[in-house]
C-alpha cells in the first residue's frame, strides 16, 4: 500500500511524497520533486562570464543573492579576480539580508500557522496580528538590503564579477544598521516560540557547511573537509533532483548545521539564546531547523548592524576589479538561507564551456526522505492517516525545501 | 471577488513578489478571498474563481494539467511574470528534449516532461503582466482596477522611454555598455539602468520593437553570437 501526501503547501516549488506500506509496517518514503526542469546547466554554455550571475540568479527567487554570490565567486575563483575587502564586506552584507529575508519568510509565514493551527498566515491575522506584522517587517527589512545592494528585491543584476554595478552611500548603510539594532527584539519572541517544538524527524548525523560562516574554499562535512567531488550524487527514478550521499549517509545542509558546526561565530544575543537552547540544537532532530533558523535571525539583524556601521566608517572602495585570466576553472560555495550551494564552472576565452550547480535542496533529499521514513514508522497505526499526512508534511516544511531550486541532475 | 495563485515550473519569485507587496496585501484582502496559494496556505479549494494568477512555464504533464484547471475555473486569467507571458530562461531553451537527456541521462522522472513553453501558447489569457519578476506596483494596480470593475491598460513602450523620463545617462550610447532597453517592454521603471547597468531584457519584447536596429548599434560592442544569446535569455523572439 502507497500513502500518497498531496502537493506540498507553503514551500516553494512542486513536490511531493509517498509512503510505502508493506505488510503492516512502514517500508520506505519518498520525496518527488516535480518542479519541472529548468536546464540552468546548459543555458549557461556559450555565455560570456559576465552575464552568467544574471541567468544564474534565476534558479531561485528566495536566495537569488546566494546564487548570484556563489556565481561571481566561482568565477572570480576561475579568472583570477581579487576584490578589495569592501566588496567581500558587502556581498556578505547583502548575503545577511536574504537571510533575514528567507528565514523571517519562512519563520512567520510558512512554519509558524503550523504550531498555530492554522491553514496560513492570513487566516492568523485577527487573533495573531501583532506577530505576523512583525515577521512582515522583518522581512521587508531584509529585501530593503537586498534591493540596496543586490539591485531590486529579487533577480537584481547589481553583484557583478569584480564588484558592484552601484555601492551604497554613507548615509544609507548607517540607516540599514540603526533599522537592524531596532528589529532585534522582535526576532527574539520567534525563539522561544518555535524551542517549543516537540523532537520530530530524523537526527542530523552529518552536517556540512562550507570552511567560513557565509562561504569558503571547501567544505566541513561532519569531521572533515572536502571538496564537493567527493559526495556520491545519486539520480533516482521517482524524482527530478538528484540524492547526495556523503561516505554512504545522507547528509544535512542548512541553519541547524551551520549551528552545530560554527557555534564560535555566534556572539552576543544571538549567542546568549544558542546556550538557552543548546540541549535542542545538539539533539539534532531535523524539527529544530527552525529553531536553529530563528536564532540565526537574531544573528543576523546583530550583524548587519555591525557589519554596515564598519562598512561605512571604513569607507567603500569602488569599481570592478578586471580578471587576470581569460580562461579557467573555479568552485563558489555560498550559505543560502536553507543551506550550501555550489557554482562550478570552466571558462575559455571569457566564455563558460562547462557548468554544474548543486542546490541546499538537493543536498537535502535523501535526509529528507530518511525524516519522514522514521517519524511515519513512530506514527503509522497509531494517528488517522489524515494527521499522519499533515505531520509528514510540517517536517518537510522544516527544512525550508526550495524545491524549484533542487531540479540538477547529473553533471554534464 | 474569489482569487486563485497557481504555480507551474518556475522560480518562485512571481508568486513570492506577491507577498512582497507587505502591508497592500492587506489592502488586497479587502476585495479578495484568495481561496488558493500553494506558497502562501495550505488552503485548497475546487471553486471558481474571479480572477486566477498564473505564474511559470508549462513545462510538465502536470503543469498542463494545472493550467487548464486554472482556466476551466476562473472568469478572469492573468499570466503573471516573463516565464508565464514569454518563457523567461527556461522557455529559451532550444530542443528540451535533447537538453533533457543531457543533464538527466536515462531517468524518467515522476511526471511526462514537455517543452517549456509559456502558458499563452496553449490557453487564451485575458491579461499579461511580463517582468522576471513582474513589478509588483502593476498587479497591485490590475488587481484592484478589476475589483472596482475596470480593465486594465497593458503597457505598450520601450524601457529606453522610462530611462528619459528618469533623466538617467544612457548606458548604451554614453556608455558603451550592451543594453536591451530599446526593444524591452517599459514598466519596471528602468531598474537596471538606474545601477549604471545594461537592461538584459527581461521583460520580453515591447511591441515594434527595432531588432536589427539594434543589432546594428550592438555590432560595435558585441560579436554577433553573443547579441543573439543576449536576446535570446528571456524569450525565443
Ligand atoms: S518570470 Fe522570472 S521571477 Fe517570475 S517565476 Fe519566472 S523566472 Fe521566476
Ligand atoms: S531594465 Fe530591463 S532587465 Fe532591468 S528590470 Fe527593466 S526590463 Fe528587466
Amino acid at each position: 500500500m502507497i500513502i500518497e501526501l498531496d502537493e506540498f503547501t507553503r514551500v516553494e516549488g512542486i513536490g511531493k511524497a509517498e509512503i510505502v506500506v508493506e505488510d503492516g509496517t512502514v517500508k520506505e518514503a519518498r520525496v518527488k520533486i516535480l518542479e519541472g526542469p529548468r536546464f540552468f546547466e546548459i543555458l549557461t554554455l556559450g555565455r560570456s562570464y559576465w552575464d552568467v550571475p544574471d541567468l544564474e540568479a534565476r534558479i531561485c527567487a528566495i536566495c537569488y543573492v546566494a546564487h548570484s554570490v556563489a556565481s561571481v565567486r566561482a568565477i572570480e575563483n576561475a579568472l583570477r579576480i581579487d576584490v578589495p575587502p569592501t566588496v567581500e564586506k558587502l556581498r556578505e552584507l547583502v548575503l545577511w539580508g536574504e537571510i533575514i529575508e528567507s528565514h523571517a519568510l519562512h519563520l512567520y509565514l510558512l512554519a509558524l500557522p503550523d504550531i498555530f493551527g492554522y491553514p496560513d498566515a492570513i487566516s492568523m491575522i485577527p487573533k495573531h496580528g501583532e506577530l505576523i506584522k512583525e515577521g512582515l517587517t522583518i522581512k521587508a527589512f531584509g529585501n530593503t538590503i537586498r534591493e540596496l545592494l543586490g539591485g531590486r528585491e529579487i533577480h537584481g543584476i547589481n553583484i557583478k564579477p569584480g564588484g558592484f554595478g552601484r555601492y551604497p552611500r554613507e548615509e544609507e548603510l548607517e540607516g540599514i544598521a540603526k533599522h537592524a539594532e531596532s528589529l532585534v527584539k522582535f526576532a527574539r519572541r520567534i525563539v522561544g516560540i518555535f524551542a517549543s517544538q516537540e523532537p520530530r524527524g530524523a537526527k542530523a548525523e552529518i552536517p556540512m557547511v562550507t570552511s567560513e560562516y557565509l562561504w569558503g574554499d571547501d567544505l566541513i562535512v561532519g569531521e572533515d573537509r572536502i571538496q564537493y567531488i567527493e559526495l556520491d550524487e545519486v539520480p533516482v527514478n521517482y524524482s527530478f533532483a538528484k540524492h547526495t550521499y556523503y561516505k554512504g549517509k545522507p547528509i544535512f545542509v542548512g541553519a541547524l548545521a551551520r549551528l552545530l558546526l560554527k557555534e564560535k561565530y555566534i556572539q552576543g544575543e544571538a549567542g546568549r539564546l544558542l546556550d538557552t537552547y543548546k540541549d535542542k540544537i545538539e539533539s539534532r532532530y531535523v524539527i529544530y531547523n527552525n529553531l536553529a533558523q530563528a536564532i540565526e535571525l537574531v544573528y543576523a539583524l546583530e550583524r548587519v548592524a555591525e557589519l554596515s556601521n564598519k562598512i561605512a566608517s571604513e569607507g567603500i572602495e569602488k569599481g570592478i576589479v578586471e580578471p587576470e585570466e581569460k580562461s579557467g576553472e573555479g568552485i563558489g560555495y555560498v550559505e543560502a538561507p536553507r543551506g550550501v550551494l555550489v557554482h562550478h564552472y570552466r571558462i575559455e576565452d571569457g566564455k563558460v564551456v562547462w557548468s554544474n550547480t548543486i542546490t541546499p535542496t538537493a543536498f537535502n533529499q535523501g535526509m529528507m526522505e530518511l525524516s519522514l521514513l522514521e517519524d511515519a514508522k513512530k506514527m503509522y497505526g497509531s494517528v488517522p492517516e489524515e494527521s499522519l499526512k499533515k505531520k509528514l508534511e510540517e517536517i518537510v516544511r522544516a527544512f525550508d525545501p526550495c524545491i524549484s531550486c533542487s531540479v540538477h541532475f547529473v553533471r554534464l | 471577488m474569489k482569487l486563485a495563485v497557481f504555480e507551474l515550473t518556475d522560480c518562485g519569485g512571481c508568486a513570492l513578489n506577491l507577498l512582497f507587496l507587505y502591508d497592500r496585501l492587506f489592502d488586497i484582502l479587502e476585495f479578495y478571498d484568495i481561496v488558493e496559494f500553494h506558497m502562501a496556505s495550505s488552503r485548497k479549494s475546487k471553486e471558481r474563481v474571479d480572477v486566477a494568477l498564473v505564474t511559470g512555464t508549462v513545462s510538465t504533464q502536470r503543469d498542463l494539467e494545472v493550467l487548464r484547471e486554472a482556466r476551466n475555473r476562473s472568469e478572469y486569467l492573468i499570466a503573471l511574470g516573463t516565464c508565464a507571458t514569454h518563457g523567461s530562461v527556461q522557455g529559451s531553451v532550444e530542443n528540451a528534449k535533447e537538453a533533457f537527456r543531457r543533464i538527466y541521462g536515462d531517468i524518467k522522472g515522476p511526471t511526462k516532461v514537455l517543452e517549456p513553453r509559456p502558458i499563452t501558447e496553449y490557453v487564451p489569457v485575458d491579461f499579461a503582466i511580463p517582468g522576471c519578476p513582474y513589478n509588483k506596483e502593476e498587479v497591485f494596480q490590475v488587481l484592484m482596477n478589476l475589483a472596482r470593475g475596470v480593465e486594465p491598460v497593458a503597457k505598450d513602450y520601450p524601457v529606453c522611454l522610462e530611462c528619459k523620463l528618469n533623466e538617467y545617462e544612457c548606458v548604451l550610447l554614453k556608455k558603451g555598455i550592451p543594453c536591451l532597453g530599446p526593444v524591452t517592454a517599459g514598466g519596471c521603471n528602468a531598474q537596471c539602468p538606474a545601477l549604471g547597468l545594461g537592461c538584459i531584457g527581461c521583460r520580453g519584447p515591447s511591441m515594434d520593437a527595432n531588432i536589427p536596429g539594434l543589432v546594428e548599434v550592438l555590432k560595435k560592442i558585441l560579436p554577433e553570437e553573443e547579441i543573439a544569446k543576449k536576446l535570446r535569455t528571456f524569450t525565443r523572439w
